[in-house]
């Protein structure tokens, strides 16, 4: 067998291969060279380029916010403003034919996007307050390199706070109610970075519901003690609490409203009824009616 | 237990969607872009079934809305899908396009999303978005840069009156 040609046609092949192999390379490298921009920029910190060649050719700048076409000299550096790289993002940048792609990257934090719930929470309940903290740098750009963030809540000089970190830009906390009510200041911050909401602590669930009855003019007046959460605090004026009278001949109910801390009702007159109290889930005290005793 | 949606989108020449569901999914099927959408790992609130689905509709309708506005240079499509900071930088984007002649075509070729935060009280999600897409930028009719890219973008959505509106939407190096 003639081996030659073979040998001749696998050599050729080989030379082929490397001259193109060699050919990507030189073209990779021109690119490179005329258009040489780092992988990433932190965002507001400019950037020049180098360019090569001899005359003027047409920049293109595309990114977050930005869309530029201008006229610059070859041969000379292409300066590119804080201005226009303030955005993070991926860039796509074009000169005299050829193109590359960049990343500005967010700054330190400076401003916080605060997301606090609810508005209005009972006292002295675990875990019932959320905070939610996006970090943005001064360009509004999400801030994703890991900060810490504190979130402190605070009524009547009594303070809970969480500390977290940030992972992709967020961090958490849920906080318990305090056990006195009041406006609780709820605040995340990070670095020099704050802000503030307001969480109102109301009482919780009445406790120890307890309830007398007299004789009236018009028939059974049933009023309450006055009405506390079981930390103390005077449950809010406009809370339901109804009254029940249960005799032989049937059953009547008034649903009254705690005013200035009490509430009471006016139940139709018997001379054997049972009497009962309940606001929501709690249940207070009854009483045996027996013709006014 | 939580469930993978995995949607393809399918865009006709007049933009019209064909919805098949499949058991333990979702898909929109189309010939344009697909987006899988993972909720399994997002924190610290577990995805809802129809706040899944919901969100896989909103932001696939962002993302042609978004194309369609770096085409066509109309920063007045953006207003459905995108608020905030999102909706701003994209509005100069394609105001700045405007004035320099400039416009993208962007061929969306798919999306793989994955739910990485869910805040406590449910109005904030953020998502990790590996894209691929067929970027062009076009100085007129000209063609100045061009390119198969993937895509890594950190998104976070908050919940508007009745759907999911991007208020963040970033390109990042990788996640």
């Amino acid at each position: 067998m003639n081996k030659a040609p073979m040998e001749v046609a696998v050599k050729c092949g080989g030379m082929m291969t490397i001259a193109l192999l060699l050919m990507c390379c030189f073209a990779i490298a021109t690119h490179a060279a005329e258009l040489n921009v780092p992988a990433s920029v932190a965002a507001g910190s400019g950037l020049t380029i180098p360019s090569s060649g001899s005359g003027s050719a047409t920049l293109y700048l595309i990114g977050p916010g930005t869309a530029i076409k201008r006229t610059v000299q070859l041969g000379q550096e292409i300066q590119l403003s804080a201005e226009e790289l303030q955005n993070a993002g991926r860039y796509v940048i074009a000169l005299d034919g050829n193109s590359a792609t960049f990343f500005v990257t967010a700054g330190s934090a400076q401003s916080i996007a605060f997301l606090a719930r609810p508005s209005r929470v009972p006292a002295d309940t675990p875990n019932v307050v959320s905070g939610t903290a996006f970090l943005f740098d001064k360009y509004q750009n999400l801030v994703l390199a890991p900060q810490p963030v504190k979130f402190e809540l605070t009524v009547n000089g009594q303070t809970e706070s969480r500390s977290d970190t940030t992972k992709n830009g967020v961090a958490f906390a849920k906080l318990d109610s305090s056990r006195k009510e009041g406006p609780a200041q709820f605040v995340a911050s990070s670095g020099a970075a704050s802000v503030r909401r307001v969480v109102q602590v109301v009482a919780s669930d009445p406790c120890s519901l307890r309830m007398t009855a007299a004789r009236d003019k018009n028939g059974i007046l049933a009023r309450t003690d006055p009405i506390h959460d079981c930390a103390g605090n005077p449950v809010p004026d406009g809370t339901i609490v109804t009254f029940t009278s249960t005799e032989a001949k049937g059953k009547s109910t008034v649903d009254a409203r705690i005013k200035q801390g009490v509430a009471q009702a006016e139940l139709p007159a018997s001379n054997n009824a049972t009497i009962s109290v309940a606001s929501g889930v709690v249940v207070g005290n009854e009483i045996q009616w027996r013709g006014g005793q | 237990m939580k469930l993978v949606l995995r949607i393809g989108i399918a865009v006709t020449a007049l933009g019209i969607f064909v919805l098949v569901f499949v058991p333990g999914s979702a898909v929109l099927a189309a010939n344009a872009a697909s987006i899988a959408i993972n909720t399994d790992h997002a924190t610290p609130r577990e995805v809802e079934e129809t706040t899944q689905k919901a969100l896989a509709r909103d932001y696939a309708s962002a993302w042609q809305t978004m194309i369609a506005a770096l085409d066509q240079n109309r920063a007045g499509l953006l207003g459905a899908n995108f608020i905030g900071t999102a909706n701003e930088k994209l509005s100069t984007t394609i105001q700045e396009q405007n004035k320099a002649g400039l416009h993208q075509h962007i061929t969306d070729q798919g999306h793989t999303v994955e739910a990485v935060f869910y805040s406590p009280e449910g109005s904030a999600i953020e998502l990790h978005d590996t894209a691929h897409l067929q970027i062009d930028v076009m100085d007129g009719g000209k063609l100045i840069h061009t390119e198969n890219a993937t895509v890594h973008y950190v998104a976070l959505l908050t919940a508007a009156e009745n759907s999911w509106k991007i208020r963040v939407l970033e390109a990042v190096p990788g996640f």
